[in-house]
């Protein structure tokens, strides 16, 4: 499972570089990726099923993108794209049309369905780690900036209004 | 031009900018009344759809000035949010004027991309890596590279010359498709399935979808039907593409191949 996450770091920051993600931003965005695929397997190795494993999988892929985000001082959107792309259910899409041209169409309709039931999970993931207050995030991203004497408080996001016009 | 308008252009140019690189749409709204305020607009108006930006400020004084613009999807650079980002963050600190931002809008437009000899082989890296953790073999994970490399290259060269998204989708992943399969029907010992999933990873709509999300839940529901559509429209163009490919194959073979 190692490998596997080794791997899934890999490729994750491979995709980076194919959305052309900051270059001091790589390390993180590898490190999101494998975080969102050591929590998938995990989970299938506990017992969820596929859909489950994903929401647990994008849920923590979304609070570490919001952490990252507000150390890191960049929009969320850079650590979340990279790093859910892991879990983009690309298999299903291929075995759906597959199945229905080899007119197996009974598993052709059960992979189509569960191809949704993934995206939705994902949808689900993303919504709930959205769905925490940004100030939490805030908070985290000023306490690892005491270290660094001098600089500006700045906004991890554009997202907080308040922070912003404080300085 | 009067300075509301060299405000109103450098903030909705800003707000293009993201828009164009795949920002949730929430995102560009505030950074435009941000550089707005910052530069002391009094009265202004934005809004902002998926593929298009209107804007309007001071509308009831004599320098009144409006923009609209259309703006297409396009492809992803997450570079340029962040740089974008970065500039509107120190617009709203008061250490940039507008001439300086512009210079660096400018600038940001140009340089932030990738160079295409390093896209092409990570983009291969990134199929094979996936090839690999859908459950294939190493074996498998070398074809998936290659195929990967090839479709970027191919999505490169589609995009050069302004092929629609939908028939590059579609002949991207029939190509990657026919490859995997040629490959396979000549004898090599793959999982033909999984050397195409990899190879064909680079086209899933993820990054559709995940923005889709983001603007329905930040209540842009327009904007993010648009992208929903657009990553469903790009999922079934790969299924087609796909399902094209092995029809053909089979017809071919005449039921002789086993696929």
């Amino acid at each position: 499972m190692i490998v596997e996450i080794i791997v899934a770091m890999i490729s994750v920051l491979a995709f980076g570089v194919s959305f052309h993600i900051p270059k001091s931003e790589y390390l993180y965005c590898a490190l999101n990726g494998g975080i969102g695929w050591a929590v998938y397997r995990i989970s299938l190795n506990c017992g969820f099923g596929p859909t489950a494993s994903a929401l647990w999988a994008a849920l923590v892929l979304t609070l570490a993108a919001r952490v990252l985000s507000a150390v890191r001082k960049m929009p969320s959107t850079v650590f979340l794209i990279a790093g859910i792309f892991s879990l983009v259910p690309g298999s299903g899409i291929y075995y759906t049309s597959y199945y229905i041209i080899m007119n197996e169409l009974s598993r052709g309709s059960a992979k189509g369905i569960e191809t949704f039931k993934v995206a939705g999970a994902i949808v689900l993931g993303i919504i709930f780690g959205l769905a925490l207050p940004q100030n939490w995030f805030n908070y985290l991203g000023r306490i690892t900036e005491k270290g660094q004497k001098g600089r500006r408080k700045i906004r991890p996001d554009v997202q907080e209004k308040e922070n912003f016009s404080d300085d | 031009m009067s300075k509301s308008k060299l405000i109103l252009d450098l903030a909705v140019s800003m707000g293009e900018e993201l828009l164009k690189n795949g920002a949730e749409i929430y995102r560009v709204q505030e950074t435009v009344e941000h550089v707005m305020e910052a530069y002391g607009a009094e009265e202004y108006n934005v809004f902002v759809l998926t593929n298009g930006i209107f804007a309007t400020i001071h509308e009831n004084r004599e320098d009144a000035g409006s923009i609209v613009r259309n703006v297409p999807i396009g492809s992803v650079n997450l570079k340029k949010i962040a740089v974008i980002n970065q500039i509107s963050r120190e617009i709203c600190q008061g250490s940039c004027s507008i001439q300086e931002a512009k210079k660096r809008l400018e600038q940001c437009r140009k340089t932030s991309v990738m160079p295409k000899r390093a896209l092409i082989p990570a983009c291969g890296i990134g199929s094979a890596g996936f090839c690999y953790l859908l459950g294939g073999h190493p074996f498998d994970s070398l074809f998936s590279f290659f195929l990967g490399m090839l479709l970027q290259w191919f999505l490169l060269v589609a995009e050069e010359r302004h092929v629609s998204k939908f028939l590059t989708d579609i002949l991207g992943s029939a190509m990657v498709t026919i490859l995997g399969l040629v490959l396979y029907v000549l004898g090599l010992n793959i999982q033909f399935d999984r050397v195409i999933i990899g190879g064909i990873i680079l086209l899933m709509p993820g990054v559709a979808l995940v923005t889709a999300i983001r603007d329905l839940f930040n209540g842009d529901y327009l904007s993010g039907g648009i992208r929903l559509m657009d990553a469903l429209l790009t999922g079934m163009c790969i299924a087609i593409g796909v399902g094209a490919a092995i029809k053909t194959f089979q017809l071919l073979g005449g039921g002789t191949l086993p696929l």
